[in-house]
C-alpha cells in the first residue's frame, strides 16, 4: 500500500506505511492507538480471564498489555491483524509476569490426560452419544465456563482461541508461540476434557441416574 | 482413504484445517460412500458447533468501566513521557588563515540535537 501525501513543488511524494510510521508524531501515534487498539478491551479482558482465572489479575494483565502495546505500537505492521498482535502481547506479558507468581507447576503436554482421557473414553461409552447430545442441549448457564476454567491452562487457551475467537491453528500458534502441531493436540485434548467435565456435572446432578449409574 | 485414516484426521477436516483441495475431495468422496464415517463426522461437527455457541455466549465478560479509564490514563501518561523539550545547539566555527598574503577561510557548522526521542 502506498499513500500519496501533499504534493510538494509539483512532485507527488509517495510514502510507504513504514515511512509514514517513522515520521509519526507521539500525538498521531496516540490517536491511532486509541482509534485502533482500544476497541478490543472487552475481548482482551475476556481472554485475560482465561489466563489468570481471577478478575483482579485479569484487569492488571490487560492494563499491562496495553502499556506494552502502546510503547511498541510503531512495530505493529499496519494491515496485519491487530487483535491477534494484542493477544500475542497478552500471552508474553502473562508468561513474563503473572505465571511467575503461580505456585502450580506447569503441566506439560501428555502428563495430564492419561487418567482424564481414560475417563473420557469410559464416560462416553457409559452414557452414549445421544445422552451427550441431550446433556449439551440442556446445560445450565455457567457450566461451560466453569468447565473451561477447570481444564489445564494450555488446553484452555487453545480451546478459547479456536472455539471462542475462531482463529486457525496457525494463528493460534503465533499467539501462543508454539508449533501448529502442538496447537492441534492441545485443542483436541482440551475439547475432550471439556466434554468429560460437562458429562460429570450432568451426572452429579443425577442425569442418567434412572439407568442405574 | 481408509476409515481409520479419516477418523484420525477428522478434527482437521471439521476445523477446516486441510488446505489441499485434493485431500478435501478424498474426505468428501469417502463420506459419500461410508455412512458410518459420515455419521461420525456430522455428529462431531454438531457437538463442536454446540460447544462453540455455548463458549461464545459465556466467555464474553465485558471489561469493567474503570479498567477502560485506567488504560486511557496510562496511555496519556506514557505519551507525555515520550515528549520532552528538544534542544538544537548550533555551533559555527570560522577559521581564517593568512599565509604570505593568501587568506583562506574555513567555516564549520555543527548541529547537536538533544532530546528524548519516542521509545523505540
Amino acid at each position: 500500500m502506498a499513500v500519496a501525501l501533499f504534493p510538494m513543488s509539483s512532485e507527488i511524494e509517495v510514502k510507504t506505511p513504514a515511512e509514514l510510521l517513522a515520521t509519526e508524531t507521539v500525538v498521531e501515534r496516540t490517536a491511532r492507538f486509541e482509534r485502533d487498539a482500544m476497541q478490543y478491551t472487552n475481548q482482551l479482558y475476556a481472554a485475560a480471564l482465561r489466563y489468570t482465572k481471577d478478575p483482579h489479575n485479569a484487569q492488571d494483565l490487560v492494563q499491562d498489555t496495553y502499556a506494552k502495546a502502546f510503547t511498541s505500537f510503531h512495530q505493529f505492521e499496519p494491515g496485519t491483524n491487530l487483535k491477534a498482535w494484542l493477544y500475542r502481547i497478552l500471552t508474553t506479558t502473562f508468561i513474563n509476569t503473572y505465571r511467575k507468581d503461580q505456585r502450580r507447576p506447569l503441566i506439560s503436554d501428555g502428563e495430564v490426560e492419561d487418567w482424564q482421557l481414560a475417563a473420557a473414553a469410559s464416560h462416553t461409552s457409559d452414557l452414549g452419544k445421544s445422552a451427550e447430545d441431550e446433556v449439551l442441549e440442556n446445560l445450565p448457564d455457567g457450566d461451560v465456563k466453569r468447565a473451561l476454567q477447570e481444564i489445564p491452562e494450555e488446553f484452555r487457551l487453545a480451546v478459547f482461541y479456536a472455539d471462542v475467537e475462531g482463529y486457525s491453528y496457525k494463528e493460534i500458534a503465533e499467539i501462543l508461540g508454539i508449533p501448529a502441531g502442538t496447537v492441534m493436540s492441545r485443542l483436541h485434548r482440551g475439547r475432550k476434557l471439556l466434554r468429560v467435565l460437562l458429562m460429570d456435572y450432568a451426572k452429579d446432578r443425577g442425569f442418567g441416574g434412572s439407568d442405574g449409574m | 482413504m481408509e476409515c481409520n485414516e479419516i477418523m484420525h484426521a477428522l478434527i482437521l477436516f471439521i476445523d477446516n484445517e486441510i488446505y489441499e483441495e485434493a485431500q478435501v475431495q478424498s474426505f468428501q468422496s469417502h463420506f459419500q460412500n461410508c455412512p458410518q464415517c459420515l455419521n461420525e463426522m456430522e455428529h462431531e461437527r454438531q457437538i463442536l458447533t454446540r460447544m462453540k455457541t455455548l463458549l461464545a455466549d459465556e466467555c464474553c465478560e465485558p471489561a469493567p468501566d474503570d479498567l477502560q479509564i485506567r488504560i486511557a490514563k496510562q496511555t496519556a501518561l506514557l505519551a507525555s513521557q515520550m515528549f520532552s523539550p528538544t534542544q538544537i545547539i548550533t555551533e559555527y566555527r570560522r577559521t581564517e588563515t593568512t599565509i604570505n598574503g593568501q587568506t583562506h577561510i574555513e567555516i564549520e557548522t555543527t548541529h547537536e540535537i538533544r532530546g528524548d526521542f519516542p521509545l523505540s
